[in-house]
């Protein structure tokens, strides 16, 4: 589903080098957490699965494309297949938990009736069907990532990237957050998560990549945090 | 596409003092650039009417002169160099009839002077086409001592004068047309990217679940291209109105040279439908400069 090979990554010219030469593979269904300490690349990695990078050198393969080689307009579609979580929500503040949801689907066309349809489904999943028609601001941390899960979800990616997803919230609705995320997993969809929260990957016991420096220092199974 | 034309109109109303600006710009600047389009098209009639038609007229000294008047032995051996030479290409002898038929029609406004005019007291002139213009003075110079003959009138100068002060005219108004056009450009093209910068969180979101670009384009071309219109349509009514103000002051004033420079109806609507197009390629050449930058990949 996602397959990186030799791929070095630098900025400013070749002056930060933030991948160096690394080569993963992650099958389709897969979770994957992406552990390491601050600048090692973790978010650069999900930049260029995603397509807002290119890589200095190597190829980069995201659900059967390489990305590298991939024409410009084709770009947004191979998104259509990739959903994305962060740090900071990037929720509208101005929409509703509705319309946050519905937006996802409008922009790249979906029908009215489909839109009717799965966003009040997915509002289910999340936990939030009764918040449908409050604004960012009035929700919680928690319930702000959830509509962002549901946001990144909607339109059933084969692929879910989370970039800290829990970095701004406190361990119990973290803990809730990453099982949202194994719920998800467990539909089938490949999901990659960069997080620093050791107690959470040394709970989920799932497979573990490990960066340093922008190199692949460890990859595991059924890994844990560990101290890199 | 119902999303789009709501987010154009959303955006408009947002920054509607820098719509309004733009949209100001582009109707001052088209409006210039029809005006000139007009000047242009009424000057090349004029000059069509003014080059084909008489260079040069020989008058013969009418009677209430200081020297006495043209005898009609002296008249018609001027119509006989006429018509021997072979730069003449024709010329007409206008009589006393005629002069003051013509007089009355040029001093219609002015009564008192028409009551003391008699058909006596007008030159009676010919009116001499040539084979090739250059040559008017050339043959001018021949008729201007020739007795019985009161003064020879150069039309060709009066036209290239006419020429050189419409050729500065244009210029001045289509230099000033290209400076507001531009600024138009770049008015539309601030008003897009501050569009675009109020938007920049629904783009980045947009981008994200792999909205295409032009999905996310269309709303901000659309609202420079209303832009460029709504100015260009305030332009074609004001290309509209100079048209017929034109044709109101040339005949108000009786200026019968002008005359020739009338445009047609014909001519104003094709100058209303340039100035619409060029409004819609201003607003639209904007606003996909304008993106460009703010929404790659
Ligand atoms: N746009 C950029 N321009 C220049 N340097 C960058 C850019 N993005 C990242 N870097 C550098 O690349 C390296 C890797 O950054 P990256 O954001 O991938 O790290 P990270 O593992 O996500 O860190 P964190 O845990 O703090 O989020 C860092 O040294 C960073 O400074
Ligand atoms: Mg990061």
């Amino acid at each position: 589903m996602i397959e990186l090979q030799n791929v070095t990554k630098t900025y400013n010219h070749g002056a930060v080098i933030a991948l160096r030469n690394c080569s993963v593979s992650i099958a389709k269904g897969e979770f994957v957490f992406l552990v390491g300490p601050t600048g090692s690349g973790k978010s650069t990695l999900l930049r260029l699965v995603l397509r807002e990078e290119l890589p200095d050198q190597g190829t980069i393969w995201v659900a059967g494309k390489n990305v590298c080689q991939l024409s410009r307009w084709k770009v947004p579609y191979l998104r259509r297949n990739i959903g994305c979580v962060f740090q900071d929500f990037r929720l509208l503040p101005t929409k509703t938990v509705f319309e946050n949801v519905a937006f996802a689907l409008e922009v790249i066309g979906r029908p009215r009736h489909v839109i009717a349809a799965q966003v009040p489904q997915i509002l289910d999943l999340v936990g939030l069907a009764r918040r449908r028609d409050a604004l960012p601001h009035q929700l919680s941390g928690g319930e702000q990532q959830r509509v962002a899960i549901a946001r990144a979800f909607v339109n059933r990616p084969l692929i879910l990237l989370a970039d800290e997803p829990t970095g701004n919230l406190d361990p119990d609705t973290s803990e809730d957050i990453t099982r949202l995320l194994d719920r998800i997993n467990r539909t089938g969809t490949t999901v990659v998560m960069a997080t620093h929260n050791a107690s959470i990957v040394d709970r989920m016991r799932r497979r573990v990549v490990a960066l340093d420096q922008g190199r692949i220092m460890r990859d595991e199974a059924r890994g844990v945090y560990g101290h890199v | 596409m119902p999303y789009a034309v709501k987010e154009m109109a959303s955006n408009l109303w947002r920054n509607r003092l820098m719509t309004l600006a733009a949209v100001l710009t582009v109707a001052v600047s088209l409006s210039l650039v029809g005006a000139a389009l007009l000047l242009n098209q009424g000057v090349s009639r004029a000059v069509g009417k003014w080059r084909g038609g008489v260079e040069l007229i020989v008058y013969m000294t009418p009677a209430g002169q200081p020297y006495p008047a043209a005898t009609p032995a002296q008249i018609r051996a001027v119509r006989d160099q006429l018509s021997r030479d072979p730069e003449v290409k024709s010329f007409r002898y206008v009589g006393p009839a005629q002069s003051y038929r013509e007089a009355k029609q040029y001093f219609s406004s002015q009564p008192d002077l028409l009551k003391v005019l008699k058909p006596d007291d007008l030159p009676t002139s010919f009116r001499i086409v040539l084979r090739h213009a250059d040559q008017a003075a050339a043959l001018g110079r021949r008729f201007e001592h020739q007795p019985g003959v009161y003064r020879v009138l150069y039309n060709r100068q009066a036209v290239d004068a006419m020429l050189r002060v419409t050729d500065v005219m244009q210029i001045v108004i289509a230099a000033l047309a290209v400076v507001l056009l531009l600024s138009a450009l770049v008015l539309i093209l601030n008003a897009i990217r501050v569009a675009i910068f109020a938007r920049r969180r629904e783009v980045a979101v947009m981008k994200l679940v792999g909205a295409t670009n032009w999905f996310i384009r269309v709303p901000f071309m659309l609202e420079g291209l209303v832009q460029g219109l709504v100015g260009a349509l305030v332009a074609a009514g004001a290309v509209f109105g100079m048209g017929h103000l034109v044709s109101y002051l040339i005949a108000h004033f009786q200026a019968n040279l002008f005359r020739y420079a009338l445009v047609t109806g014909h001519q104003v609507a094709l100058t209303v439908a340039a100035v619409i197009v060029l409004g819609a390629v201003i607003g639209t050449g904007a606003s996909a400069l304008g993106v460009r930058r703010f929404l790659e990949v």
